[in-house]
């Protein structure tokens, strides 16, 4: 609980759900397209709040079994994660090469972090082979079954949209998440690396990002098939969240 | 039918109450002086505010009384004799009775004759409520004026005696409970009135209401500012349940509360709430120019501008403007006190036709509502 360690000023958390970019660096199409994934972003960090799961680390009764739960129901997804990116970056053609140069270095930096979440795992009290042997939820099932398909398509320039939540959501679990786990678990940082190693990468990430969004957010149409697919991968993401409850019964 | 704002009028109890003198009006808990108030204090940036208690914690002016005077002082000043008011609508978190409404009692403090009334109950926002509720009426032609007041009285709970009761509480248990001691080094007092007319006034500035709009986001986020409830995770009862108000006072289910950490979602929903404005093509950040938000610290300042900004929707820090930092967080109060002096400050250059965006964020469980004015001089 609250034992009054808040440094109210300037380190109650980070408003900024991701690194903020001044709109003059950007062309019209992504300043715009920026400002609706905006929206998209704080619809889903509102929603996770009914995520049951999450709502706890909110009201103060999440527990270690709790916490074996989520990371058990991560791993997959994690594990699915560097699949798709580089799916992604394979099915950019050479006229996209920079985009395409910037996806690999991305998946590069994480498609081992479920590692850095097994050793978690074991940190925090659990048996190795729980999360080894754990399927995917019915939500990553659909979330994969989703970003495999656009990462399929030619150009597939949509699926920033798909980095936005899941970097955000990366950065949020660093920023919000980690040290509260720790407070209401007792459990100590080995629990959290995940969350942490995670958020401190995605800053660069972001910069990457907004990179990546004004070389290729040019057109109207580019900014719709992005904003979708953002809103896409939050629904998906919140279900394989609410999807984590459903192991317990 | 269009609606005019016509006059203005504020009421702040008592003399200004500098920093280093808020311990002494509100009461040190058990003689021993805070540890949190000064880092508080730091933070929201108040330098002086207002409190209807003094220094030995005793009730100067009530709710009604503070409302009264902020609506007289709106009335004074207008171009319209008091037969005319078809409407006194009254926002306040908590009136002095908890029954009947707020309204009836500043009605009769006003002698205000078979008026309709409506009283909004709520926190920060229920001043946008009721200006809402008064502003449909008027556009509607169901009456030509109507005053809408907003008033708070917050020290009364804020006082030492209430934290001093509280033995079984959190506050009492732990060594720091920040969330319950939060708001006692934030909230003060005062009373703001505003007079609706469905013309401008003869002479002077008015403002016209454009458009009023709202966002709430209960559905979604757990309640972050409260009275009523003990602040216990698994503890779902509140005040009214536990056998005697003296239990539920004992259990800390009379103080307000805070649940600092949930804050920052004020914040997010506040910008998400102006970027659906800015979507649906109802607010053009460029075209503003004056900016009257309600941030309850000054900590949140640089958070709301850095977001908007981030979002491509900011708007410059010089056409911000509020005396928070002079007369304090009055909650629900503090959009029409902000308001009124706005209107009368020589800091600011109003023009004809100047756009005033304002934003009033409520922490309660998050809801978030926007009024753009357009200044009409006569």
């Amino acid at each position: 609980m609250n034992d009054g360690e808040i440094a109210i000023d300037g380190s109650l958390g980070h408003t900024e759900p991701l690194n903020s970019k001044n709109e003059r660096d950007l062309n019209p199409h992504a300043q715009r397209c920026l400002q609706q994934l905006l929206r998209v972003w704080l619809g889903f960090e509102r929603d996770l709040s009914t995520v049951p799961l999450l709502r706890r680390i909110d009201l103060g009764t999440y527990t270690v079994n709790d916490h074996l739960c989520l990371l058990r129901n991560l791993r997959q997804q994690v594990i699915e994660g560097s699949r798709w990116i580089t799916r992604t970056a394979s099915s950019f053609d050479r006229d996209h090469a920079e985009i395409r140069s910037t996806i690999i270095s991305h998946a590069v930096d994480e498609h081992r972090d479920y590692e850095l979440l097994e050793k978690d795992y074991v940190a925090s009290g659990g048996i190795l082979n729980d999360i080894l042997g754990m399927e995917r939820n019915v939500g990553s099932e659909a979330l994969h079954g989703f970003l495999m398909h656009r990462s399929s398509r030619p150009n597939p320039v949509d699926l920033l949209g798909a980095m936005w939540i899941i970097e955000g959501l990366g950065e949020k679990m660093a920023r919000s998440w980690a040290e509260r786990i720790q407070e209401l678990t007792g459990l100590g940082e080995d629990s959290t690396r995940f969350m942490t190693y995670h958020g401190h990468n995605d800053g660069d990430h972001m910069e990457r990002f907004y990179d990546m969004l004004n070389e290729v957010c040019v057109d109207e149409l580019t900014v719709r098939s992005i904003i979708k697919t953002s809103r896409v991968v939050a629904r998906l993401y919140r279900l394989q969240l609410e999807e984590v409850e459903h192991e317990l019964e | 039918m269009t609606v005019y704002i016509t006059s203005t009028g504020a009421f702040l109890p008592g003399p200004p109450i500098s920093v280093g003198e808020v311990e002494g009006i509100l009461g040190a808990v058990h003689g021993k002086p805070s540890s949190l108030r000064v880092q508080i204090q730091k933070a929201n940036k108040i330098e002086t505010r207002h409190y209807a208690i003094d220094g030995n914690q005793k009730t100067t002016h009530s709710n009604t009384e503070m409302a009264a005077n902020a609506a007289e002082q709106c009335l004074d000043r207008a171009f319209l004799t008091r037969d005319k008011i078809g409407m006194l609508a009254v926002a306040s978190t908590q009136g002095d009775l908890p029954a009947p409404g707020m309204a009836s009692m500043v009605q009769a403090e006003l002698g205000l004759p078979a008026i309709e009334i409506l009283t909004t109950h709520g926190i920060c926002s229920s001043s946008m409520m009721a200006l809402k509720a008064a502003w449909n009426s008027l556009r509607l032609g169901d009456h030509e004026a109507a005053v809408v007041v907003s008033s708070e009285l917050s020290s009364r709970l804020l006082k030492k005696q209430r934290y001093e009761a509280a033995t079984e509480s959190t506050y009492a248990s732990k060594r720091i409970d920040f969330n319950t001691e939060f708001l006692r080094w934030m909230l003060s007092d005062g009373a703001g009135a505003l007079l609706l007319q469905d013309k401008p006034a003869p002479k002077g500035f008015s403002f016209r209401i454009d458009w009023i709009h709202g966002f709430s986001h209960a559905h979604a986020l757990p309640t972050c500012m409260s009275v009523g409830s003990a602040g216990l995770p698994d503890d779902e009862r509140t005040w009214q349940d536990y056998d005697t108000y003296g239990e539920a006072e004992k259990a800390g289910a009379l103080l307000l509360r805070q649940e600092v950490r949930l804050l920052d979602n004020i914040v997010r929903m506040g910008v998400d709430g102006y970027l659906r404005l800015v979507e649906n093509g109802i607010s053009v950040p460029s075209e503003i120019d004056h900016f009257l938000c309600h941030y309850s610290s000054h900590h949140f300042k640089d958070k709301i501008l850095d977001l908007l900004d981030a979002a491509g929707v900011g708007i410059p820090e010089e056409r911000w403007w509020t005396n928070l930092y002079t007369r304090g967080n009055t909650g629900a109060a503090s959009l029409f006190i902000m308001i009124d002096e706005f209107l009368r400050t020589e800091d600011v250059a109003i023009s004809d036709g100047d756009t005033i965006l304002c934003f009033v964020p409520e922490s309660g469980r998050f809801n978030t509502t926007y009024m753009q004015l357009t200044a009409v001089r006569s």
